[in-house]
């Protein structure tokens, strides 16, 4: 088993560094993550694949400490560095994490008030109060998220009114309205057709400008088309890290291959 | 040609099994609801006949004059308000002027009996000593006298008996009147210069407001007469109409009856339903006539009664010693020009009054559903079915218990979905969903024993006695029972809400956090509103049960039916009430069917019926749209 641990970039250009991380969601019991070590640059889109069950979501959801919603779970070793610094110590107050560390669902989840206060939640439970700072960070937001000239004539309408890949890219606004340096996004166009599916792949090609975009996904064309690096896991495991070409062309390990190439998973 | 699919089911009387158990599963929802339908129609039924059988009474009450003689009834009664005032008024002032020198007076009338009780032998000695004038007896029964009504004081110093507590702190007078006890001659029965002082003094500091008292107290003398005197007449009418009433009654029964006999016992039947006196009319016209004669002078009545009233009032004092008489006569000089001018309006309502105008149809109604006073049958006067006092009570109860059960219920259930841990939540849910194993007779116990007396225990403290209605003299009453219908409903509206706010998908509260809102902001700001809908259904459903129970009000909220007394403002909450529930309960069993209180109570039935149907309505509207827009 080929762990890499480097995909050619410097450490220094690493936003998040993981190392040896093995998690458990009911200590005492089996890790669903294991011995994971990785180090993801900035300004890059990162791309997690592997088989269903292998714990992409949960390492996704481990780098805003979404687990810790889950009672029983625990870091069972390992740390994890975002920004130089070790997201799970005593001293890290995890909603000050959560500003810097966006995230974005697999099924898209607007709250059920107007698309205005979708994008502008954020800011407010920041207590921002002022409307013209709330005004202006719902406009660029929802221009970034290529969703303005749809919506601008009815902001006020409830969020629940637009189609589904315009309440992804909603929800993407809403993200980015917060001004985080990472978005993590856990399969964000499986419940989407393919057309919406282009323009929210399209649209995650614009703002790697702004963003370190770590991605989960099933699909290997979206994998092969939006990111620079790809992650392979399987069983818990990191297999097999590298330059999105290279995995997709010249894969070392041959779980990574077979899975790649369709047969299995 | 046979068919391919034919069925293969064994089938009973035609109806396959299918058919069968589809038939049993309807038929129990048909009947739960044919159930519903008829409890429905039974009750209307009975309650709307209360508005034809109300109507003939009011009828009678004009015919017979008894509405006449309810405006001086009313007029009295405003009056002797005012007078139980001025006379409270009166002694509370005595006692802060004169507190001595009326403790002395009582104190010394008290010394008096134990003497004449204690030392009653000594007594009969000694009067039969001087009666025969012989020295030496003479000297013994006095010494023996003397000796014993110095022992009787002594012990009665000792003791330091209740009836002195007005000089407990006066030591001086508290001495000098047992002196003059001790020097207390039984046979003579002379009271001593110390008592005949204090009774002076009393009499002359007080003579004025005593006048004014006695002013007040005989200013209605001639309308209490009067009224007394029409009570009677007007009652005696109304029985003897109502007995006509019912021997007409009878002999129609009898007449109708007789059709369906044969030869003599036919014969027999007419006989009897013959020699039954019953008149073709009940002359009211006749029976009436004194009352509308009186009109005169019920007029100088109240005209006597308004001057000597204005007299007396003027005639109050403007300087007290006591608060609290201060406080009374400000009442009493507030509530004189409403009370007057009560007057004249009565007054020109009863000369306006005609015995043999048409009752309206909607007063039948209206008098129900907007009277305030309910008087039964048994009551002697006139029965008098005011739905008023007991639907505001209920509704006054069931706010208090809202006020209560609201924010504990609510706050559990977010606490307990939203904020505890798995293992907090293990506990407690069903801590608080146990709350309804507890008998509503258990509770109302509880009230009456442990939580009506805290209320007037503690209630008084400095913390709390600055609170609308506080300190709390009546242990029963509505916030009594307001705080253990919350209680009954506090677990009703926490499993409701706790649905609710499960209800709500995760991924609003994960969209949430992940955008860095705390939980509590999460809750406030996603969670809750959007189980607003479910939350304000649960509150229903817990109105709903408030409402209609029973057992707890009936014992615990005091059962007074009178409306609230709004001059206390929030203060009303501690007054006591009867409710919907509370007087169906009570009275139902002691009512003879199918008369007017049956079905006064009946009505009320319904009226709860279709309160409870409304609130349970709007909540599955409510639930409806939760279950929409998720
Ligand atoms: N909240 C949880 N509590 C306990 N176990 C969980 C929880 N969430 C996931 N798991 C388990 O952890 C393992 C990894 O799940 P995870 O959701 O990370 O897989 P995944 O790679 O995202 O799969 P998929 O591609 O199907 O989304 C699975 O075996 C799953 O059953
Ligand atoms: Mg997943």
């Amino acid at each position: 088993m080929t762990n890499s641990t480097s995909t050619g970039h410097n450490a220094d250009d690493s936003i998040i560094s993981i190392e040896d991380l093995s998690f458990s969601y009911d200590i005492g019991k089996t890790n669903t993550l294991r011995n994971i070590s990785l180090k993801i640059p900035e300004g890059r889109v990162t791309s997690f694949i592997g088989p269903s069950g292998c714990g992409k979501s949960t390492l996704l959801r481990c780098l805003n400490r979404m687990n810790d919603l889950v009672e029983t779970s625990r870091i069972t070793g390992g740390r994890i560095e975002i920004l130089g610094q070790d997201i799970n110590a005593p001293d890290v107050d995890v909603i000050e994490l959560r500003k810097h560390v966006g995230m974005l669902f697999q099924k898209y989840n607007p709250f059920p008030k107007s698309i205005y206060e979708n994008v502008a939640y954020g800011l407010r439970v920041q207590g921002v109060r002022r409307m013209d700072i709330l005004d202006q960070a719902v406009e660029e937001s929802l221009r970034k998220a290529a969703l303005w000239l749809e919506v601008k004539d009815r902001l006020d309408a409830s969020a629940l009114e637009l189609s589904g890949g315009q309440q992804q890219r909603l929800c993407i606004a809403r993200t980015i309205a917060v001004k985080p340096r990472i978005i993590l996004m856990d399969e964000p166009c499986s419940a989407l057709d393919p057309i919406a599916t282009a323009r929210i792949e399209e649209l995650i090609s614009e703002l790697q400008d702004d963003f370190t975009i770590v991605i989960v996904t099933h699909n290997m064309q979206q994998a092969a088309r939006v990111s620079d690096q790809t992650a392979f896991f399987y069983l818990g495991e990191l297999v097999e890290y590298a330059d999105t070409t290279t995995i997709f062309g010249n894969p070392k390990a041959k779980q990574t291959e077979d899975y790649i190439s369709g047969r299995f998973g | 040609m046979a068919n391919k699919f034919q069925s293969k089911e064994r089938r009973l009387f035609g109806v396959g099994i299918q058919g069968w158990i589809k038939g049993f599963f309807s038929g129990n929802a048909g009947v739960s609801m044919g159930v519903i339908f008829l409890i429905f129609l039974f009750l209307v039924f009975e309650a709307v006949r209360f508005f034809p059988d109300h109507h003939r009474e009011l009828k009678l009450v004009r015919r017979t004059g008894q509405e006449y003689v309810d405006f001086l009834r009313r007029e009295a009664r405003g009056y002797q308000e005012i007078s139980s005032y001025t006379n409270q008024a009166y002694f509370q002032e005595l006692d802060a002027r004169f507190g001595v020198q009326r403790g002395l007076v009582d104190g010394f009338e008290v010394l008096q009996g134990m003497i004449e009780d204690g030392a009653e032998p000594e007594i009969e000695a000694l009067a039969e000593a001087r009666d025969v004038s012989d020295p030496v007896a003479l000297r013994a029964a006095e010494k023996r006298y003397w000796g014993r009504v110095g022992e009787i004081v002594d012990s009665a110093e000792r003791s330091s008996v209740d009836s002195f507590g007005r000089l407990s702190t006066e030591e001086s007078a508290w001495q000098s009147l047992l002196q003059a006890a001790r020097r207390y001659d039984a046979v003579e029965e002379e009271t001593p210069d110390l008592i005949l002082a204090a009774e002076a003094r009393t009499e002359s500091g007080m003579a004025e407001f005593r006048k004014a008292k006695t002013m007040i107290s005989s200013a209605g003398s001639d309308l209490k007469n009067l009224r007394d005197r029409l009570v009677r007449i007007a009652s005696a009418t109304r029985k003897d109409a109502e007995t006509d009433y019912s021997l007409g009654m009878r002999k129609k029964a009898l007449l109708e009856g007789s059709g369906k006999l044969d030869g003599k016992a036919r014969e027999e039947q007419i006989a009897e339903a013959e020699a039954l006196k019953v008149l073709d009319q009940f002359p009211f016209e006749v029976r009436v006539q004194p009352i509308i004669d009186s009109h005169d002078e019920h007029q100088k009545a109240v005209e006597h009664l308004k001057e000597q009233l204005k007299k007396g009032i003027a005639a109050l004092p403007t300087e007290f010693s006591s608060e609290a008489s201060k406080k009374l006569v400000m009442k009493i000089r507030e509530a004189e020009p409403a009370y007057l001018e009560a007057l004249d309006q009565s007054l020109e309502e009863a000369s306006e009054w005609t015995w043999n105008e048409e009752v309206n149809w909607s007063s039948s109604v209206s008098r129900f559903f907007l009277g305030k006073e309910w008087k039964t049958a048994s009551g002697g006067w006139r029965q008098l079915y005011g739905f008023l006092p007991l639907f505001t009570g209920s509704v006054t109860i069931s706010m208090i218990a809202l006020c209560f059960a609201l924010p504990f219920s609510i706050g559990a259930a977010i606490y307990v979905n939203q904020l505890s841990s798995r293992w907090e939540r293990s506990f407690m849910k069903p801590a608080i969903e146990m709350i309804q194993a507890i008998p509503s007779i258990v509770l109302g116990f509880f009230g009456i024993m442990v939580l009506g007396n805290m209320l007037v225990e503690y209630s008084d403290s400095p913390w709390v006695s600055w609170l609308p209605g506080f300190p709390i003299t009546q242990r029963l009453n509505m916030l009594n029972a307001g705080m253990l219908l919350a209680l009954m409903a506090i677990p009703t509206i926490f499993t409701l809400c706790e649905d609710a706010l499960n209800n709500v998908p995760r991924s609003f509260s994960e969209a949430s956090l992940a955008l860095g809102a705390s939980r509590f902001q999460t809750v406030q700001r996603v969670v809750v509103p959007a189980a607003i809908s479910g939350i304000l259904a649960a509150v229903l459903l817990g109105l709903g049960r408030i409402i209609g129970e029973t057992m707890v009000v009936l014992l615990v909220a005091g059962n007074r039916i009178a409306m609230p007394d709004w001059g206390d403002g929030l203060g009303i909450i501690t007054q006591p009430s009867h409710t919907m529930t509370g007087i169906i309960a009570q009275e139902m069993g002691e009512v003879s069917e199918g008369t007017l209180h049956y079905r006064a109570l009946f009505l009320i039935g319904l009226v709860l019926f279709v309160v409870s149907l409304l609130i349970n309505l709007s909540a599955q509207k409510l639930t409806k749209r939760l279950g929409a827009h998720v």
